[in-house]
């Protein structure tokens, strides 16, 4: 057995391995790739960075925790850059983990002085997907008649002029699912709309960026990484890029060698059946 | 190396999940059943918090009778538990669940993901990004042409148009392999900075 056919027929464990240690050299050792802004994050970011100190915003934990790794580098990015506005935010949650992510990711600001019910309310999860954020975008009391913590909406100051999403300077939601419910509830409502999203889905909802139904888009961990760059405020998203690079590079690499091992093999073989011939 | 017990019960049991990747054994099989478990609990109480919150509270303590009523509509989907002869019972709430999400559905679906949709392609062929867009579009819809026979033309448009979702599917491919790094690479970092502390990033 040749080497072009051994590649072939490489032991998936040693992909595997080979894998885990290309992505952790870098991230031991970063090696300081540049990352360059798409125009869909660059406009999320434009959209966010023009919201006034004491502006609400509503935003949507749509993402699970089995996909947190992708979608939460951008998410910490957009708390921490509206935290830092001033700007108040509403979340809503149409997975279930989603008012539990909120407490652990408003923690940091709460501790910092964000009063709850002021400048942040957590509203927790609402069973019903796109039901529940049809629910929440039309009336929000209603549909939360309690918040994440058990307080009564009616006593949360923030809420006392948010009837419906219309009240609200701008909706962000964060999704490992899809857009389109999004697109399809909230977007009646006129106002701006940016969408966070896994990569895997990401492509999905181009469309509606380009149709302005989301004034943009981010695009799983590199959306995050772009945002952090916009920020000027490295994090997790940043500091995962080498890694993420070198891992491309790695399946690239062994998508080629897999494909001219193959193209190889059947040249020979097909030598071989027609000498039998 | 760290001394919270979560990242030592997160640690260890990512390690078991990765385990399978070298073969089946019996700390994967565990894991998962464990995983299933939990689950499972999370949605129950989450599905109990969420009857009280929004149907029982209301009820009892503001006399909204209304609220009380998806409640005892979803009760009805535990007739066939309790009597065959009952099981019928649980078409009611089923008819409305599937009615009312197909109503709120399509009713913004006609616009959203329709005429919206229709209206961004129109666009003046004034830049090459548009002119690809034209072209992607109307060729996409001629490869779906199956209801009369296909003359050069339509054949050639239907051929680019094979092209362009196949374009389509290798981007699509390409995110999904990049969002797997991405959870691979958040495993890592519990595993190599929050539990053995041999990467140091923020």
């Amino acid at each position: 057995m040749d080497i072009l056919e051994r590649l072939g027929r490489i032991d998936n464990r040693i992909i595997y391995t080979l894998l885990v240690i290309v992505l952790l050299v870098p991230l031991a050792k970063p090696i300081g790739l540049p990352v360059s802004v798409g125009k869909y994050t660059q406009k999320s970011f434009e959209v966010m960075d023009k919201l006034q100190a004491g502006d609400i915003i509503m935003l949507d934990m749509g993402y699970s925790i089995s996909g947190a790794s992708d979608v939460e580098p951008q998410t910490i990015a957009v708390i921490k850059h509206m935290m830092k506005k001033n700007v108040r935010i509403i979340f809503t949650s149409c997975v279930q983990e989603g008012g539990s992510i909120v407490e652990n990711l408003m923690a940091p600001h709460e501790k910092a002085g964000k009063k709850y019910g002021e400048d942040w309310v957590n509203l927790g999860y609402l069973a019903g997907g796109e039901n529940a954020i049809a629910a929440t975008v039309r009336d929000l009391k209603k549909a939360y008649p309690k918040d994440f913590r058990g307080n009564s909406t009616d006593s949360l100051p923030l809420l006392s002029t948010v009837k419906s999403v219309a009240d609200v300077k701008l909706y962000i939601f964060f999704t490992t699912q899809n857009a389109d419910m999004y697109v399809r509830q909230v977007t009646p409502y006129k106002i701006p709309v940016v969408g966070g999203l896994i990569s895997t889905i990401s492509l999905q909802a181009e469309p509606y960026v380009q149709a302005g139904q989301l004034v943009g888009i981010m695009s799983g961990l590199r959306g995050g990484a772009e945002y952090e760059t916009l920020m000027k405020d490295p994090g997790f998203g940043l500091a995962s890029m080498d890694a993420q690079s070198m891992g491309h590079v790695l399946i690239v690499l062994f998508i080629i060698f897999a494909n001219i091992s193959y193209f190889v093999q059947r040249s020979r073989d097909a030598a071989k059946r027609k000498k039998g011939a | 190396m760290t001394t919270n017990p979560v990242i030592w019960v997160a640690s260890l049991l990512t390690i078991a999940a990765f385990s399978y990747l070298y073969k089946e054994n019996e700390f994967y099989r565990a894991m998962e059943h464990l995983y299933v478990g939990v689950a499972a609990g999370y949605t129950m109480v989450m599905g109990y918090q969420n009857v009280i919150a929004k149907a029982w509270d209301p009820f009892t303590k503001k006399g909204q009778v209304i609220a009380i009523v998806p409640a005892l509509l979803g009760l009805l989907l535990f007739a066939p538990l309790i009597s065959r002869r009952y099981a019928w019972l649980r078409r009611f709430p089923l008819a409305i669940v599937v009615g009312l999400g197909a109503a709120l559905h399509a009713r913004s679906s006609v616009v959203q993901e329709f005429v919206v949709q229709i209206r961004s392609t129109m666009i003046s062929l004034t830049t090459i990004d548009n002119i690809i867009v034209a072209i992607g579009v109307l060729s996409v819809l001629t490869y779906f042409f199956f209801t009369f026979k296909q003359n050069a033309v339509t054949k050639t448009s239907a051929e680019i148009g094979k092209w362009v979702i196949m374009i389509t599917f290798g981007a699509a491919f390409g995110n999904g392999i990049m969002g797997r790094i991405s959870l691979l690479i958040g495993r890592l970092m519990l595993l190599f900075r929050d539990w053995l502390p041999l990467v140091k990033t923020q």
